[in-house]
């Protein structure tokens, strides 16, 4: 057992880990964080992706004692308050999600890619780098299209002033 | 293929007097009322009620839950395909850490647990009735959840370990010492229905277990001795597995003072699954609660009990303390319920003109080490015909035991692969004769005006528009712009193809379902419903159904289900028949609320109840300015203004379409891209086209992934399966997928009053076809005939190089 220390979602936690816990088990079971799935044992699936320190990470592949100190972002951690943001806004407006399972990942890893390419994707550079992340129940079209309209909403958001006041 | 040696003929003998022709309209003013209400918010693609908590990590899934106390189960596997269980050690495992219980099957035994009762055969009256060999009823083998004397499957469940942690019943379970006596096995259906193969079950010697012959036998040999052209082919549809996104799960406690189980699961239907464990427990069905929210992904895998529900149960009472399986994905990929593996030869005969004449059949199901569902080879029996008007038919449907993992309907159970058989022999009907395949396709199309139609083996196609369908499905996918995109590609040095199939598929499925609505004095308006919903957002639509007949805001109306104590009857969802089922008798239910609400209104407003008009939730006296709302009666009245009704509907649906899929091959690596798809599906009424839609791109995702990288693939040597993880299960992923093209045609179906046919399976009923049509189109100028599933580069490359030794040797 070794003491770990990690902010997740803003808020600090300290806890005992086994050598051999994952953090995705650690968000799950420890913290009840249960919005990070869990969907495969070889990180195939993607659904337990999260930002660590601002990058999308597979949790399953990172052991709770490897990530101390860090700072996680999960699923639960995203909308603000009752608010969903631009992200799960755009998901939820294309019917990007069915079952949902796979939504939780999806949404975080679709927030790196947007935030590292500032906002400018387009379908090609979506699909090859959301391509860890699987989904049975969408055949990924409207995943496809929500993650660019969330990304148009950013790169507007982003965009300086002057662009966007004329 | 030889006529059926009885020539008999046997299965459906319904008359067209079975047909119920309904008119919907004189079943009361109140459903008049409801039908006229129907179009608000049905039809319109509103925004999922069930998004919110999912987008925001709030879902219940099952392994979500964490139950006081709780325990956690590993289970022994066997990992030979076919064998004596000899002994079985726990000292060790029982001694190691934190564990509480290890479990056999001889414990179970002794403690009266029986086998999982799956009810495998297809018994509502529509159904092509399955028969053992020589008649009477199949013997479809036990499945315990512990193997009690010999394991029939690698992975079959020996042993289960309980312990604190699952990493300490994890690393228990390995030290389970389990001996065993190797016996031959047979993974291959036809293999295990040979003369000799190794026998599974003592009491069918033959491993061939169901054997039915429907259609006309004499009639079709006649047809078939003096056609002026006859086809055949021999297909297999290979074996794949549903990979819900969520492995399978569960939890359960046990309350020895009332004697109750608490088991929460996942599936397609708590209902159904709570009767099922009620009799593998011998107990009675009201001591045990089922519960089943959030479910990720179910395809058909769910609908059945798993052995793991009842182990965590058993174990729940024997620690007395809640334990919780939660699948690996390689206990996934080895044990959930698998799909398809069915052969099929068949032939068709046709005159001079190209019209068809008559069509064989021999399907061959494998159903794996126990039968735990026949509706794939029922299901598949009924269509063998597809879209088409072939006025005799012969078809033998068998099913085999093997030394492989159980199957179960699996999305679209048993039309993919009926589909992919005729609409490849139409296609070798057309290289035969040297006309235009769509041509050929037309000329033989089941018309309007033959509706409703009874095909060669007895099913009653209820509408549809057929050609309609292809005409559309062409004009979408720009048929005739094939020419120059293929010169585009060639100039790419790639090659193109394209593929085409039409496609019919039935909705069947459970014939019962209640619904109960209630009106709460805050206008909230609860439905329950005994449909299970894993993706395809009853929540929404069904509140859409509900807010429209009651004319009040969908927000008002919430969905309840999945908890068998709220819940007490359903069908489950399985077999596309929600929306009709739920969407029936939620209309009738509506109705009943409406009558019994006007009788309330009349009596409050001191007036003759034909005296009222019911507008946007409320009664108003006409001529006056009196009203009262629904709300406000429920807020007056001293009893719960609710009802509770009933329905039995029998009558199937057939769903149909036209799909077209387009291929690029490289010719020097052999991978191929889907570079274009186009599905048109006629749902019957559409309730909300957004759920619909994305309905159709994840069906045609899991056709296209059937045909072009997944595979359940079985070394025959050792029987061991070897797709054990997404390193060797190959999946659709965004890379290489392409959008989709689809559109919903809605031609009303007569049978049910919303018109409901069925949405969901028909992407992916037709795309083993197209897909494969699309492949060998493009390879048709190397001398390419035939390709099986999956269409990987190296089964390209394997197929051209056939090809051509086959023509050097010309
Ligand atoms: S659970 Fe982490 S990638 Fe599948
Ligand atoms: S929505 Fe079900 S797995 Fe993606």
């Amino acid at each position: 057992m070794q003491e770990v220390t990690l902010r997740v979602n803003g808020e600090d936690y300290t806890r005992k880990v086994e050598g051999r816990t994952l953090l995705a088990q650690f968000l799950r079971d420890q913290l009840r964080l249960t919005g990070t799935h869990i969907g495969c044992d070889t990180t195939q699936c993607g659904a337990c992706t999260v930002l660590m320190d601002g990058r999308a990470v597979k949790s399953c592949t990172i052991l709770a004692a490897a990530a101390d100190g860090a700072e996680v972002q999960t699923i639960e951690g995203v909308a603000e308050g009752e608010r969903l943001n631009f992200v799960q806004q755009a998901f939820h407006e294309h019917h990007a999600l069915q079952c949902g399972f796979c939504t939780p990942g999806m949404v975080m890893a679709a927030t790196d890619i947007i935030r590292r390419h500032e906002g400018v994707l387009d379908e090609m550079t979506v699909r090859r780098e959301l391509e860890g992340n699987l989904c049975r129940c969408t055949g990924y079209h409207n995943i496809i299209k929500a993650v660019l309209a969330a990304a148009e909403v950013y790169r507007r958001s982003k965009a300086p002033a002057q662009a966007t006041a004329n | 293929m030889n006529a059926h040696p009885d020539g008999g003929r046997s299965g459906n003998a319904l008359g067209a007097g079975d047909i119920p022709q309904m008119n919907w309209d004189q079943t009361g003013p109140e459903m008049k009322m409801v039908r006229d209400a129907l179009f608000r918010h049905v039809g319109k693609p509103v925004r999922r009620k069930e998004d919110h908590r999912l987008l925001t990590g709030k879902g219940r899934f099952t392994d979500d839950f964490l139950l006081e106390g709780q325990t956690y189960a590993a289970i022994v596997r066997s990992e030979h395909p076919h064998a004596r269980i000899i002994s079985i050690s726990a000292d060790a495992a029982l001694a190691a850490p934190g564990v509480l219980e290890v479990l056999t099957g001889a414990d179970m035994v002794q403690d009266g647990i029986g086998p999982l009762a799956h009810n495998p055969l297809p018994s509502t009256k529509f159904d092509m009735k399955l028969c053992a060999p020589g008649g009477g009823i199949p013997f479809v083998g036990e499945h315990h959840a512990l193997a009690i004397d010999k394991v029939r499957h690698v992975g079959e469940a020996v042993a289960v370990v309980v312990a604190e942690t699952p990493g300490q019943a994890a690393d228990a379970a390995e030290l389970v010492e389990v001996e065993y006596e190797a016996l031959p096995h047979v993974v291959d259906s036809a293999q295990a229905a040979a003369q000799g193969a190794p026998v599974i079950w003592d009491e069918v010697p033959g491993n061939v277990f169901v054997e039915s012959s429907f259609g006309d036998w004499d009639a079709t040999e006649r047809a078939f001795a003096t056609a002026a052209h006859t086809v055949e082919a021999d297909f297999h549809v290979s074996r794949v597995t549903a990979v819900t996104i969520e492995p399978r799960a569960a939890v359960a406690q046990y309350d020895p003072e009332t004697g109750r189980y608490e088991l929460f699961a996942g599936s397609g239907g708590a209902v159904k699954h709570k009767g099922e464990l009620a009799r593998c427990f011998g107990i009675d069905a009201n001591r045990i609660r089922v519960h089943s929210y959030d479910v990720g992904g179910n395809f058909g895998a769910r609908n059945r009990v798993y052995p793991e529900f009842a182990l965590v149960m058993w174990a729940a009472r024997r620690t007395g303390r809640p334990v919780k399986f939660t699948a690996t994905r390689s206990e996934a990929f080895l044990t959930d319920y698998q799909g398809r593996d069915l052969r099929t030869k068949v032939a068709l005969a046709l005159d001079a003109d190209g019209k068809f004449l008559a069509m064989r059949a021999d399907n061959l199901s494998n159903v794996g080490a126990f039968c735990v569902s026949l509706s794939p080879l029922s299901k598949g029996a009924g269509l063998i015909t597809g879209s088409y008007d072939i006025p005799v038919a012969a078809l033998r449907a068998r099913a085999v035991f093997t030394n492989t993992m159980c199957t179960q309907a699996y999305r679209s159970s048993g039309r993919p692969e009926v589909t992919y058989a005729i609409e490849r022999l139409v296609e070798l009907a057309a290289r035969k004769l040297g006309v235009d395949p769509l041509e050929l396709r037309r000329k033989n199309l089941v018309h309007p005006e033959q509706m409703p139609y009874r095909n060669a083996v007895g099913q009653y196609y209820d509408s549809g528009e057929y050609e309609q369908n292809m005409d559309r499905a062409l004009e979408l996918f720009d048929w005739d712009g094939f020419a120059a995109r293929k010169d585009e590609a060639s100039q790419r040095g790639k090659l193109l193809g394209r593929g085409f199939a039409n496609y019919v598929e039935s909705s069947i499925g459970s014939p019962k379902e209640r619904a109960e609505i209630e009106v709460f004095d805050d206008g909230r308006i609860e439905v329950v419903i005994g449909t299970q919903p894993s993706g395809q957002g009853h929540e929404t639509s069904f509140a859409q159904v509900v807010a429209d007949m009651l004319q009040v805001p969908v927000e008002r109306v919430f969905i309840i289900i999945g908890d068998t104590d709220v819940v007490s009857v359903g069908g489950g969802s399985h077999s596309g028949r929600s929306m009709r089922h739920a969407g029936t008798v939620m209309a009738m239910a509506s109705a009943e609320l409406l009558a019994l609400a006007r009788g309330h209104a009349a009596e409050m407003l001191e007036t003759a109840a034909d005296e009222l008009a019911y507008a946007d939730g409320v009664f108003h006296q006409r001529g006056t300015n009196r009203s009262v709302s629904l709300q406000d009666l429920a807020a007056r009245l001293a009893d719960p203004l609710r009802v509770v009704t009933d329905n039995e509907m029998h009558t199937p649906v057939f769903p149909n379409g036209a799909a077209i899929c387009e291929v690029e091959i490289d010719p020097n690596t052999f991978h191929v891209a889907i570079t274009r798809y186009v599905s048109v599906d006629d749902v019957g009424r559409c309730i909300n086209p957004m759920i619909v839609h994305g309905q159709t791109h994840g069906g045609i995702a899991q056709g296209v992934g059937q045909a072009m990288w997944e595979l359940c693939a079985i070394d025959h040597d050792s029987g061991q399966p070897i797709a054990g993880s997404f390193m060797d299960y190959g999946m659709p992923r965004t890379d290489n997928m392409p959008f989709f093209i689809s559109e919903i045609a809605e031609v009303i179906s007569p049978t049910n009053p919303l018109g409901v046919k069925a949405g969901g399976e028909g992407g992916t009923t037709p795309a083993l076809a197209t897909v494969t049509l699309a492949v060998l189109d493009a390879l048709a100028g190397m001398g390419v005939e035939d390709i099986a599933m999956p269409l990987t580069p190296q089964a390209v490359w394997q197929a051209v190089q056939d090809a051509a030794n086959t023509q050097a040797k010309k």
